[in-house]
């Protein structure tokens, strides 16, 4: 919420959904959504109204506590849900192979939240996040949060978030 | 190795994929019994048989570069629950990527879990091109002279009981040059957009939900 605030006066328009009151079904594997429904996933859920709502956006930011150096499984259920926007067709970049997203001017940012945490949990976040980046093709960055964090210190988050 | 020490958790919603091979290939040598995480419902029962073990292995796909939604929630519960008492946990972490770091998170997600809760890390095994055996054996794996020896390597390390270093999966799976890369994704895309047409679906077109958009 208290990011929210930071956002607003910036005139970005939000749209929140908090991941553990959703009806959202874990990814069966089934990869119907690279085959034979290509691009939509076929379990009737919530997830297909976040899929929406994602594609409309220009930034896609997720919040969780850093749970072992990731995120919340129920964060984690949209990530893994977040592959129906997927591009199944590959490509080299910088001497790898991607795969790139659909969206794909869509920026992506992971802020974790967490006290205390030792290096090995922030720098797995971040590695977590860089990979997402990285796989499929787009800006963005990840955060640390600590619940004491000063209002400047959001502000700064919420400005690289709105890419003012 | 007792049955009964050790658990070998399969964390794949699929139950003939590639993560179960790789866990009977373990079963094969350590004995014990291969158990699927159910994909719903409560976990208490399963956190009971592993905090009974000695030894545990999970082995499961990687989603969106770590473990699926499902092992997490396991992983939390487990947690809260608490009542470990020195198990050691090795990790098997399977995707399509031929590179090491686009999974390693999912066995570092494991080793933090380990560290917080009394277990003892012991390493793990990470597979690349892991996907594309679709539930075949090791042996059909592209690099399988590589591969093959060095995760019955990593088998022997969880029959000693002594850790298995990163370096093992590491050096049996380098990244593959530009040229292989540059090869390896016009084969990889060909097989996909062959299997799109096959569907009736033309691979330009924009995704589903930005369609609906129009």
């Amino acid at each position: 919420m208290v990011l929210e605030e930071a956002l607003l006066p910036l005139g970005c328009q939000l749209v929140r959904f908090a991941a553990n009151t959703l009806d959202i079904k874990p990814c069966t594997g089934c990869s119907s959504c690279s085959g034979k429904t290509y691009g939509r996933c076929v379990i009737p859920d919530d997830m297909r109204q976040v899929v929406r709502k994602i594609t409309e956006c220009q930034a896609l930011v997720l919040l969780s506590p850093v749970v072992f150096g990731g995120v919340s499984h129920h964060i984690k259920k949209v990530m893994d849900r977040i592959a129906v926007l997927g591009d199944p067709r590959y490509r080299m970049k910088d001497g790898e192979l991607v795969k790139g997203i659909h969206v794909p001017s869509i920026r992506y940012y992971m802020i974790g939240v967490g006290d205390k945490l030792n290096e090995a949990e922030q720098r797995t976040f971040l590695s977590l996040h860089e990979e997402n980046r990285k796989i499929m093709d787009v800006k963005g960055k990840a955060f640390i949060l600590e619940s004491g964090l000063d209002k400047g210190s959001l502000e700064k988050i919420a400005k690289e978030i709105s890419h003012e | 190795m007792n049955k009964s020490e050790i658990t070998l958790l399969c964390a794949s919603p699929r139950r003939n994929g590639t993560s179960a091979i790789l866990l009977e290939r373990v079963r094969a040598v350590t004995g014990g019994e291969v158990i699927s995480l159910p994909q719903r419902g409560p976990l208490e029962e399963l956190i009971l048989a592993m905090q009974k073990s000695e030894t545990i292995v999970i082995s499961g796909p990687c989603y969106i570069n770590t473990y699926p939604a499902r092992l997490i929630e396991l992983l939390e519960t487990a947690s809260l629950a608490g009542g470990f008492t020195g198990q050691k946990l090795y990790g098997i972490i399977n995707g399509g990527m031929p590179y090491m770091h686009t999974h390693h998170h999912g066995l570092a997600c494991l080793q933090l879990f380990a560290e917080q809760n009394n277990l003892s890390w012991q390493g793990g095994f990470v597979l690349g091109v892991g996907a594309m055996l679709d539930g075949k054996p090791l042996e059909k794996h592209l690099n399988h002279k590589k591969v093959v020896p060095a995760f019955d390597q990593f088998v022997k390390h969880i029959e000693a009981g002594i850790p298995s270093p990163d370096s093992l999966f590491e050096q049996a799976q380098p990244a593959p040059g530009k040229l292989v890369t540059r090869i390896f994704a016009r084969l990889l895309t060909f097989m996909v957009v062959k299997n799109l047409k096959k569907h009736g679906h033309d691979p330009n077109a924009p995704g589903f939900y930005l369609q609906e958009q129009d």
